[in-house]
């Protein structure tokens, strides 16, 4: 079957139409980058499809919730009519599910008062509730990303990527008395150690492929060696720090040597995957002014690394919570958070037009995944699991139950696509739990607040 | 004992502060401090608080009557750091409430210093700094002044996480693996960069683009159109007869859409021709060319020749032919080779040397020096040993240069936990003394990190070493303050605390802000129907068509109101006040108000000031009708205040209440009753924003918090979204006046900052210590840092409020000065 593959993707249809969405287009890339190399060495237990090719997971975050005559379709199962705001996604509509009735209990304000958008955010992937800091002593939880990337990430050159479309940060305080850490963050490796997430396309698309080699450059060989002796080098040095440190401090340098671990391992994987051929495209420059592009490079540079099987697990924040960005693009000079408190139908209407907006460059990433096949001829749309919603349901009341949320994808064929759920009133952990049970993670019996699994997707 | 616990705990909101309670208030001691309370405390408050917080009262959740025992008040810390907050600011008693007599009032303030803080007025704690990383601005600055380049880091890292609104506390200051990857990263880009890895090369130069220039002198080399005949040359001298070889680096620049210019290209050297192509449109096509030449010494003339094939009228796109540069490499013959431009940064020594031990003796001495530089403070021998034996690893091999072997042993510097963590270290502590000093070495980097955001330079670290740094102190203060690098404290400091750095993005529509964005879409739709009717090119010429386009004109200049370089301006207007201060050493109430400000002839015509002309920025003495002064005038503070289309009152007064008093109010209760709503109340009125925010100030929910901020804002209402005087808004006229919560009423801004600067003075004083103390030390403040904070601001209201003073206090106080010891941190852990 392999060289069947090896073949099809050499006639290169999906990849050239990818190649139209970078912008500029050479030559065709090598091929051997782009074959998922777990899938041809044998069958992997771990997120993979019943048909054996990779199994994805992605989670993709859009701010301040949505505007809610618009967002629920009409019916329900199989028979349901999509709303205005999910308009985009029509000729999708049998490859994803809308699920209704989910909630994040956490991100309430329960003890700790104001600070939903920052609690929203903090929330969304870990169900736990954001220690209330202006940064003394940040405290959340491990992410689902997280979770799922420490049980498959050997599978793939990148255990996971992290990416975001917030390049520019306010300054001052975040969202009443919590630390930016919250808001600007979706995955976390620990309680305390965000995954930094990575806004800028030129930057992802080098560290998925590495930068072009200069003249006279060593082979990669002996680079590999020099940047292990390297590692060998701080390992040994921050040995002989950690006992001279306090524990807080040993907690932030612990920090530092999880990430060289982390590298340490990525090299010895890296000799598994051979020589990582570099796509050969034109890499995008650094990040675009306009915000509607910046989104489109970043769905890009994702579905380059899913279709490559860089990676098979993936986190995009679109905005942090809360954010205050004006759509001049689309005619709406006002701030997003400005709007979702003013109840008038034409801020409204605006509103809806932002999370249209928002949904457009969503669609046209599945659309970009629907039209690629992967190893087992299928899409990749189709062996992907990607979560697109937000921990704030109406923006103008801050609730956080019945949750905006789609899961797109059909799982290698294990999720039943085409309808709109309704879930009664779960936590949004237990969807996160029965993700996990498809990517064949074993061994988590709770997450977050979840109180189970969520039955029949 | 389990009844106290649990009161205990139900009396205090945060459970580590009560145990740590537990431990300072057993037995006899809780006794005497019980005594005290009920003998200075208690009668302050029941003659003066418990008729709102007491007797079956809880005003704002607050009674002081119903802790069980009574002792477990003592420990609770965030009450009476709310306590201490609200008395000393004169928001409590209320206005029109008997107040206490200021013996009394500090006499409870000093009661809850003494005791609920436990602060040990001689020795205070100095609190725990998490080891800091440096952020992407210290990497970058360090990295500028460790290895001589500019290494990028607002492209090549992701943005910092911020605490207590700034970028550079400890713990927020996380490591993830991504991070951890860009610093390898940067190591080996930043040495491949810097660090020369042989002894000797030939010489190189390189001419720009730019420096090649037409007959006429004009130089235009970078950018030659396709479409216009034209010779560019530029004359290299070269010292010696020699080899010398030529890199030619050139781009065709054209639009994204075709144009089908072609054009030919001759290159000649000396007159002779070197190569001789033809172009025709590409989106960025890079054009690369190596020639030798047979140089003698002398002035040499290279030249390009462009040639257009296609005639003028036939352009539809820009199209350019663009000279990057030519790089002149040599002579290539060794005798003439030399060191590299940085070579002597890194290495002393002419060349090294061969023999084996001797080349292993000069890697320890080279790289003694750069890491204890790197590291800011003496490397031990155990690291070093491994750094020259890394370097030796690869200097080893008889492939490999010496040089590459320090490289290599120079990026394992870069990547170290020492460089990219500000270790510190205290000094062996004195007799009697709880808290040691930090070592000078630490000392030297808090210094520098805080008046530089870079590493300490060779002077500060020689003082360290000798143990001279302390004794020098104040000296040094000056020394750091008058070099140029302290414009990193001013950039940043102002950048974070007003929130400067931020006009250069807020995004505002001009149109909306000055209320014609309704009349512009009008005008436009109107122009674009005209248009399709493709009528726009013979239109009735009469005036009312000419008055329309002229409108429609002058709008759409207004739209571009904001240009990039004003909103600059705006940014160094607020910087250059506030290191006008620093550098003058004026008193702080001058950021409040003063009559003059720095602009230039853009920021003045913006503002409406006449007689300013030219770009750059300066000193501008202010009228009274000019109405500015102090950076609550300034454009940047009035614009990160507004919302996108209009002034936002309660952003701006919320913005003053937390950043110039000190006091920043709850944030407002999920769903609360929008603005719009309030409006509504006065349907068909036309209301302006303060009729507005008067309704919404009749709900008591709102209230409470609303008449501490409104008036500061509406205070400000004279100015529009762009940050411009007006006395009007939608036909009415403006009210500026009100009365500030603590009592003091105002007519207009000028009243208003008049009462800051006078009357409000403390507060301000309060509130730009606890930040640039925040600042400087790395972490937020505790309540342990409440007298710290009290003592600097008597110094400065006994001084003027001179930002020396300010400067002074902060570097000599036990948070800057000292820390706590290892095991102390368990104890006291928070």
């Amino acid at each position: 079957m392999s060289r069947e593959i090896l073949r099809d993707l050499r006639q290169g249809t999906n990849r050239r139409h990818f190649l139209k969405g970078i912008g500029a287009c050479i030559a065709l890339p090598a091929l051997e980058t782009f074959l998922p190399r777990s899938v041809l060495a044998g069958p992997v237990a771990v997120a993979t499809t019943p048909q054996g090719a990779p199994l994805r997971m992605a989670f993709v975050y859009f701010p301040n919730g949505a505007q809610q005559d618009n967002w629920f379709p009409a019916g329900g199962g199989k028979q349901f009519v999509l709303n205005k705001t999910m308009q985009p996604l029509e000729g999708l509509k049998d490859q994803i599910q809308i699920i209704g009735g989910l909630d994040h209990i956490n991100a309430t304000p329960g003890p700790d008062g104001a600070g939903d958008h920052a609690r929203a955010n903090a929330t969304f992937l870990t169900g736990v509730r954001a220690r209330k800091t202006a940064g003394s002593d940040i405290h959340l939880g491990v992410s689902i990303d997280q979770v799922a990337a420490e049980h498959v990430g050997h599978a793939t050159r990148f255990p996971s990527l992290e990416l975001s479309c917030d390049a520019v940060r306010k300054s001052g305080g975040c969202d009443s008395g919590y630390s930016c850490a919250y808001q600007f963050n979706l995955s976390w490796k620990t309680p305390t150690t965000p995954m930094t997430p990575e806004p800028n396309p030129r930057l992802v698309f080098e560290r998925l492929f590495g930068r072009p080699a200069g003249g006279g450059e060593a082979s990669i060989e002996s680079r590999r060696a020099q940047r292990k002796s390297i590692l060998d080098f701080i390992l040994e040095d921050s040995r002989s720090l950690h006992r001279e440190l306090s524990i807080k401090d040993r907690q932030k340098l612990d920090e530092y040597l999880t990430g060289v671990r982390d590298i340490e391992q990525r090299i010895e994987r890296a000799e598994n995957f051979e020589n990582v051929l570099r796509p050969n495209i034109e890499p995008p420059d650094g990040i675009p002014k306009n915000y509607g592009e910046h989104m489109n490079l970043m769905f890009d540079m994702l579905a380059l690394a899913f279709q490559t099987d860089s990676t098979r697990i993936a986190t995009l924040l679109l905005a942090g919570d809360g954010t205050n960005r004006a759509f001049p693009q689309i005619e709406i000079p006002e701030g997003h958070h400005y709007l979702t408190h003013q109840r008038d139908d034409d801020k409204q209407a605006k509103i809806a037009e932002i999370d249209l907006y928002y949904m457009q460059h969503f669609a046209r990433f599945l659309q970009k995944l629907d039209a690629t096949e992967d190893v087992d001829g299928n899409s990749v749309l189709h062996n992907s699991m990607i979560v697109y919603g937000c921990g704030i349901a109406d923006g103008n009341r801050h609730t956080h139950d019945n949750l905006p949320v789609i899961l797109a994808g059909a799982g290698g064929g294990t999720l039943e696509t085409g309808r709109y759920i309704k879930a009664g009133s779960q936590p949004m952990t237990n969807l996160y739990l029965t993700m996990l049970d498809r990517l064949g993670v074993e061994g988590v019996e709770r997450f977050g607040d979840s109180t189970g699994r969520l039955r029949g997707v | 004992m389990r009844t106290r616990l649990r009161n205990l705990f139900r009396a205090a909101s945060a459970g580590p502060i009560v145990l740590a309670a537990l431990v300072d208030f057993s037995g006899a001691e809780e006794t005497d401090a019980l005594g005290r309370y009920r003998e200075e405390a208690l009668p302050v408050l029941e003659g003066y608080c418990f008729g709102c917080h007491a007797y079956g009262v809880d005003e704002g959740s607050v009674a002081f009557d119903q802790f069980e025992p009574e002792a477990s008040i003592l420990g609770s810390r965030d009450l009476w750091r709310r306590v201490l907050r609200n008395v000393r600011a004169g928001i409590m008693p209320p206005q029109g409430e008997d107040r206490p007599t200021d013996e009394e009032l500090t006499a409870l303030i000093q009661w809850i210093k003494a005791d609920p803080f436990g602060i040990d007025f001689d020795h205070p704690d100095p609190g725990r700094v998490t080891i800091r990383r440096l952020n992407r601005t210290e990497y970058r600055n360090t990295v500028r002044d460790l290895m001589g380049i500019d290494f990028d880091t607002e492209v090549e890292f992701p943005p910092d996480d911020t605490g207590f609104g700034f970028d550079n506390i400890g713990d927020v200051l996380s490591v993830s693996p991504l991070l951890l990857e860009k610093y390898l990263q940067a190591a080996d880009s930043i040495v491949a960069d810097a660090v020369p890895t042989v002894t000797k090369a030939p010489r190189q130069t390189a001419a720009r683009g730019s420096y090649f220039r037409d007959a006429d002198g004009e130089a235009r080399g970078d950018a030659m159109s396709f479409y216009e005949a034209a010779t560019v040359s530029h004359t290299v001298p070269v010292r010696f007869d020699g080899t010398y070889r030529l890199i030619v680096e050139a781009e065709v620049d054209g639009e994204f859409d075709f144009d089908p210019g072609r054009c030919r290209v001759t290159f000649a050297v000396d007159g002779d021709q070197r190569f001789r192509e033809e172009y025709v449109w590409s989106e960025g096509r890079k054009i690369q060319y190596e020639f030798e030449e047979d140089w003698s010494a002398g002035d040499h003339e290279l030249s390009f020749e462009l040639k257009p094939l296609l005639l003028a009228d036939k352009q539809q796109k820009r199209l350019n032919f663009e000279v990057h540069s030519v790089r002149v490499v040599g002579p290539m013959e060794e005798e003439h080779w030399g060191h590299q431009k940085n070579y002597k940064r890194f290495f002393t020594r002419d060349a090294p040397p061969t023999a084996s031990a001797e080349r292993r003796d000069y890697a320890r001495e080279l790289l003694r020096s750069f890491a204890t530089r790197a590291f800011r403070r003496p490397v031990d021998d155990a690291t070093l040993d491994r750094l020259v034996s890394l370097a030796a690893a690869v200097y080893g091999d008889p492939e490999a240069t010496f040089e590459l072997g320090i490289a290599q042993a120079i990026k394992a510097v870069l990547a170290s936990p020492r460089f990219l963590f500000r270790l510190e270290e205290p000094q062996q502590p004195g007799d009697g003394e709880r808290y040691p000093l930090v070592d000078e070495f630490s000392l030297a980097s808090r210094l520098s990190y805080f008046f530089w955001s870079t590493m300490p330079d060779d002077e500060l670290i020689d003082l360290a070493h000798r143990g001279e740094l302390r004794k020098n102190l104040d000296p040094q203060v000056e020394r750091m303050l008058a070099d140029p690098r302290s414009a990193a404290l001013v950039r940043n400091f102002v950048g974070q605390w007003l929130q400067a750095r931020d006009v250069e993005h807020v995004s505002i529509d001009s149109l909306a802000a000055l209320g014609v964005r309704e009349e512009y879409d009008e005008l436009r739709r109107d122009f674009f129907r005209r248009f399709r009717r493709g009528g726009n090119r013979n239109v009735t010429n009469d005036e009312q068509a000419a008055r329309t386009r002229a409108r429609f004109q002058e709008l759409r200049k207004l739209s571009e109101t904001l240009t990039p370089s004003l909103r600059k301006a705006m940014r160094q207007e607020t910087e250059l006040l506030f290191e006008h201060v620093v550098r003058e050493d004026r008193s702080l109430l001058d950021l409040i108000d003063s009559d003059y400000t720095f602009l230039n002839e853009e920021l003045a015509a913006h503002y409406g000031i006449e007689g300013v002309e030219g770009e750059e920025m300066r000193r501008v003495d202010l009228r009274e009708d000019h109405h500015r002064g102090g950076v609550l005038t300034h454009g940047t503070i009035l614009l990160v205040t507004s919302n996108p289309t209009r002034t936002s009152p309660v952003k701006r007064g919320v913005f003053v209440l937390d950043n110039i008093l000190g006091m920043a109010p709850p944030p407002p209760p999920a769903a609360v009753p929008e603005l719009e709503e309030s409006e509504q109340a006065l349907r068909g009125r036309e209301p302006t924003l303060r009729q507005v925010l008067d309704v919404h100030r009749e709900q008591p929910l709102c209230s409470s918090c609303h008449s501490r901020f409104d008036p500061l804002g509406l205070a400000l209402e004279n100015f529009n979204a762009l940050g411009q005087w007006r006395n009007a808004e939608n036909g009415k006229e403006i009210d500026p006046s009100g009365v500030l919560i603590t009592g003091e009423s105002f007519d207009s801004v000028e009243q208003m900052k008049e009462v800051l600067r006078t009357e409000r003075r403390l507060d301000f004083y309060h509130c730009l210590t606890e930040r640039l103390l925040t600042y400087a030390i790395g972490r937020g403040l505790e309540y342990y840092d409440e007298h710290t904070v009290d003592q600097i601001v008597e110094q400065l209201d006994r001084h003027d409020g001179r930002f020396s003073t300010l400067l002074s206090g902060i570097v000599q106080s036990a948070p800057f000065q000292r820390q706590r010891m290892v095991d102390q941190i368990q104890e006291n852990s928070d």
